[in-house]
């Protein structure tokens, strides 16, 4: 079976990019800075950081080009690992843990400036949005604490009160009906 | 710790939730484990997808301006050349001796600015390629396919991108040489009749060939793409053997 079209020419633009094809790193830039850009937002809650991580990202991206492995994984999934990597490096190196405080409760408002372009439409954020609505709220609380605010299993359990084997168990569940729940839809989440 | 621990930690680590202890132990064990590895890319996967909960928010336009200005820099920096000129003085504490070895470094000086030179261009040419080859993948209608190398040519790959007014372009690697007075040549194939022929081209001496290439109006119905060995001007129809391509049409 072919690859998406979407998904071949992402490749070939990490291909491009990785020959140090300026124009490439631009193209891949406008398909996702969106999307990037928001998830660094939730995860840092401050523009001007968010900012400063999308440039390392991309940056990386321009020397780190030909390490990305079209065998182990699709381009949005290299790119949104590498960005919320980042984001959770910095995060904790700011060390905002009274962020703890209002987790979850975080809600970031921006406007999309042309939705049409946006290589990322609603589409896409419905299938996550109802997957993780089907989750009971016990475990997508402490997969949401882990992928946002970048706490660790001993951490949440201390936020919420439960014992640390609870917190493990209820993650590794939700994980797995997530994945149950996200099944077949991998060419339009872009994995 | 046996195998199926470590599995159930792998989720939880896809989201970099594990303590120090336990993700240095797990990532001691994917160094050597090969199931687990390929386990973990499919979580990171799932993990991905958790990026569609976050609202797409729009970055200041300065953010791109400072990554094409840092990539420009980047750019420049390894393009330029140092040269340093040499002092009289050395000439004259040296006398024919030092003008003798000054010589043999200009001459070595002049050999390798040439072969610069001629790097250089070719790495223009090549980025010029490849902003072709991006214009033309992402162009309204594009088309891509990937062929594949066959027995003599196990390990080859080549990919034709094409869009509907038929301008393609190829872009092969891992070619094995071709012999004097042969050369590689495109063919398009629609359904059980005869191949059309295309373009030849032969690879360098690192087995990556590029070529631009006019398809058939005909071919533009669902081709299969193949790559022949020719007589280095083409032939009318294939005298075999197919090096690589294309997988079944869709």
């Amino acid at each position: 079976m072919h690859p998406e079209p979407a998904q071949e020419s992402d490749i070939l633009l990490l291909k491009a990019i990785a020959a140090r094809d300026e124009a490439a790193l631009a193209q891949l830039y406008d398909r996702y800075r969106t999307i990037l850009f928001g998830l660094l937002m939730r995860i840092l809650n401050n523009r001007e950081e968010a900012e400063d991580v999308l440039q390392e990202v991309f940056l990386q991206v321009w020397r780190k080009a030909a390490d990305f492995d079209e065998s182990r994984g699709r381009p949005f999934t290299w790119l949104v690992t590498l960005a919320r990597s980042r984001g959770i490096d910095r995060l904790r190196t700011i060390a905002s843990r009274e962020r703890v405080a209002e987790a979850g409760a975080r809600e970031v408002s921006e406007e999309i400036s042309d939705a049409a372009t946006d290589a990322f439409k609603s589409e896409q954020r419905g299938l996550v949005s109802d997957a993780l609505a089907k989750l009971p709220d016990e475990q997508k609380r402490p997969i949401m604490l882990a992928y946002f605010d970048g706490l660790t299993q001993s951490e949440i359990a201390t936020h919420l009160g439960s014992p640390l084997g609870t917190v493990k168990t209820r993650m590794r569940t939700g994980m797995i009906r997530l994945r149950e729940l996200l099944a077949g839809q991998g060419e339009s989440l872009g994995f | 710790m046996v195998h199926e621990d470590y599995k159930e930690m792998i989720p939880a680590r896809a989201l970099s939730a594990l303590d120090a202890a336990e993700a240095q132990t797990l990532n001691e064990h994917l160094e050597n484990c090969a199931e687990c590895r390929k386990e973990l890319d499919d979580w990171q996967a799932t993990a991905a997808a958790l990026a569609f909960d976050a609202n797409p928010a729009e970055p200041s336009p300065k953010v791109r301006e400072r990554i094409l200005d840092e990539v420009r820099k980047d750019l420049s920096e390894t393009n330029v050349v140092p040269f340093r000129s040499t002092s009289r003085n050395l000439w004259s504490s040296f006398g024919s001796l030092g003008a003798m070895a000054a010589a043999v470094l200009f001459t070595a000086l002049i050999v390798g600015l040439v072969v610069i030179w001629r790097q250089n261009n070719a790495i223009r040419d090549e980025l010029q390629q490849s902003r072709e080859f991006v214009q033309l993948v992402t162009s309204p209608g594009a088309r891509v396919r990937e062929l594949k190398g066959v027995d003599l040519a196990a390990g080859a790959t080549a990919t034709v991108a094409y869009d509907t007014n038929g301008h393609a372009m190829l872009v092969a690697d891992k070619l094995p040489r071709v012999p004097q007075g042969k050369a590689y040549q495109l063919w398009f194939i629609v359904g059980n009749k005869p191949p059309m022929p295309g373009k030849t081209f032969a690879p360098d001496s690192s087995g990556k060939g590029r070529m631009k290439e006019q398809m058939p109006r005909e071919a533009l119905d669902s081709p299969t793409f193949a790559i022949t060995l020719e007589p280095a001007g083409g032939s009318t129809t294939p005298t075999m053997p197919i090096y690589l391509s294309s997988s079944a049409v869709n």
